[in-house]
C-alpha cells in the first residue's frame, strides 16, 4: 500500500495520538500535516491543500465536526474525503458528523492496517 | 486498602467558623480531583518519553528494513539462518500492537478528565444546599454528567451504576474491558 504524493491533515489535541497517526501514515508513504485543534487545522487547510482530512471530535477551540462543516463550506474542500477518528461511538454524534459532511467514522483505537485500507478506499 | 475513616481537619488549626458537612465533602472531592490531576500530569510526562522512544525505534526499524532491501544475494547468504525479512515483519507486527496500545492511554486521559470534571461539579453541587436538597436537581446533575461520558465503556458503567449495580459489578465490567484490550480489539469503521 503506497500513498505516494498524497497529503493528509491529521487533527488531534493529543500529541501521542498525532504521533501514532503520523507513524502509521508516513509508513505507507503519505505526507502528514498535523494540527492540534480545529482552528489550527482550518488555517493550515486554507494555506495549503491536502488530499484528505483525518480529525478527532473533542478538541479545544474548535471541535472536529465544526471543522468538517467549515471545510465543506470552502470550494477547495467540497469533495475532499474527511474521516472522523474518535472515541465517540454514539449514533447522535455520528449523525452530526454525517450531516456536517464527514466521509466516514472511525472509532479509536484504530488498527493501522484497517486505517490505511479505509484511507486508500476513500482517496 | 482504603482507610476506614478520613480526617482532613488539622488538629492544631483553629476550628472553622463556617464548618459544614457539605463543605467537608466538597473539600474531599476536590482533594480527589487534585490527586487524579497530579497523577495524570505525571503519566503524561512518562508517556511522552515512551512515545519519543517508540518513534526512535520505528525510524530505526524502517531504516534497517530499507537497508536490508538493498542486500545482494551473497550478503543475505552470509547472514546464514538470520532471516532479516522475517525479523522485520515481526518488528512491524509489534509496532502495530504498540500503536493500538498507545491509543488506550489517550482514552484513559479522556476518561480521567471526565472523572475530574464530575468530582469538581459534585463539589460545587453539594455546597449549594438549595440544590442539593432537591431530588429534581440531583436528577439534572445526573443528566449533565451522563452527557459528559463519550466512550462506550463510560456510558455502560454509568448506566450500570445508575440502574443499581454495585461497585463490584462495575469492577467486573472494567475487567472485561481489559480483556478486550488484551485481545487487541479495535474500534468500528463506518463509511457514510
Amino acid at each position: 500500500m503506497s500513498g505516494a504524493s498524497k497529503s493528509i491533515l491529521a487533527v488531534d489535541d493529543s500529541a501521542s495520538m498525532r504521533q501514532m497517526v503520523r507513524y502509521t501514515l508516513e509508513g505507507a508513504g503519505y505526507e502528514v500535516v498535523q494540527a492540534a485543534d480545529g482552528v489550527e487545522a482550518l488555517d493550515l487547510a486554507k494555506t495549503r491543500g491536502v488530499d484528505l482530512v483525518l480529525t478527532d471530535v473533542n478538541m479545544p477551540r474548535m471541535d472536529g465536526i465544526t471543522l468538517v462543516k467549515e471545510l465543506r463550506g470552502l470550494d477547495t474542500y467540497k469533495f475532499t474525503p474527511m474521516l472522523v477518528l474518535t472515541t465517540e461511538s454514539g449514533p447522535e454524534t455520528k449523525q452530526r458528523g454525517k450531516q456536517a459532511g464527514a466521509t466516514g467514522w472511525i472509532v479509536k483505537p484504530f488498527n493501522p492496517d484497517q486505517l490505511l485500507a479505509t484511507i486508500a478506499r476513500v482517496l | 486498602m482504603l482507610p476506614t475513616s478520613i480526617e482532613i481537619a488539622n488538629a492544631d488549626a483553629p476550628p472553622l467558623a463556617d464548618w459544614t458537612p457539605e463543605q467537608q465533602i466538597a473539600q474531599m472531592l476536590e482533594l480527589c480531583e487534585a490527586q487524579v490531576e497530579s497523577a495524570t500530569c505525571e503519566s503524561d510526562l512518562a508517556v511522552d518519553a515512551l512515545v519519543k522512544a517508540f518513534s526512535g525505534l520505528a525510524e530505526t526499524a524502517r531504516a534497517l528494513k530499507a537497508s536490508a532491501a538493498t542486500f545482494t544475494p551473497e550478503q543475505r547468504a552470509a547472514l546464514g539462518d538470520l532471516d532479516l525479512k522475517k525479523q522485520m515483519e515481526a518488528i512491524e507486527r509489534q509496532m502495530t500492537s504498540a500503536v493500538v496500545a498507545f491509543q488506550f492511554y489517550d482514552k484513559l486521559t479522556q476518561r480521567l478528565g471526565h472523572v475530574r470534571y464530575s468530582l469538581s461539579t459534585l463539589a460545587l453541587f453539594v455546597c449549594d444546599r438549595a440544590q442539593a436538597t432537591q431530588r429534581e436537581q440531583w436528577r439534572r446533575l445526573f443528566t449533565t454528567l451522563k452527557r459528559l461520558y463519550r466512550t462506550e465503556e463510560e456510558k455502560q458503567i454509568f448506566q450500570m451504576m445508575v440502574e443499581g449495580a454495585s461497585a463490584d459489578e462495575a469492577r467486573d465490567h472494567i475487567h472485561q474491558s481489559t480483556q478486550t484490550i488484551r485481545a487487541g480489539t479495535v474500534g468500528d469503521i463506518e463509511l457514510f
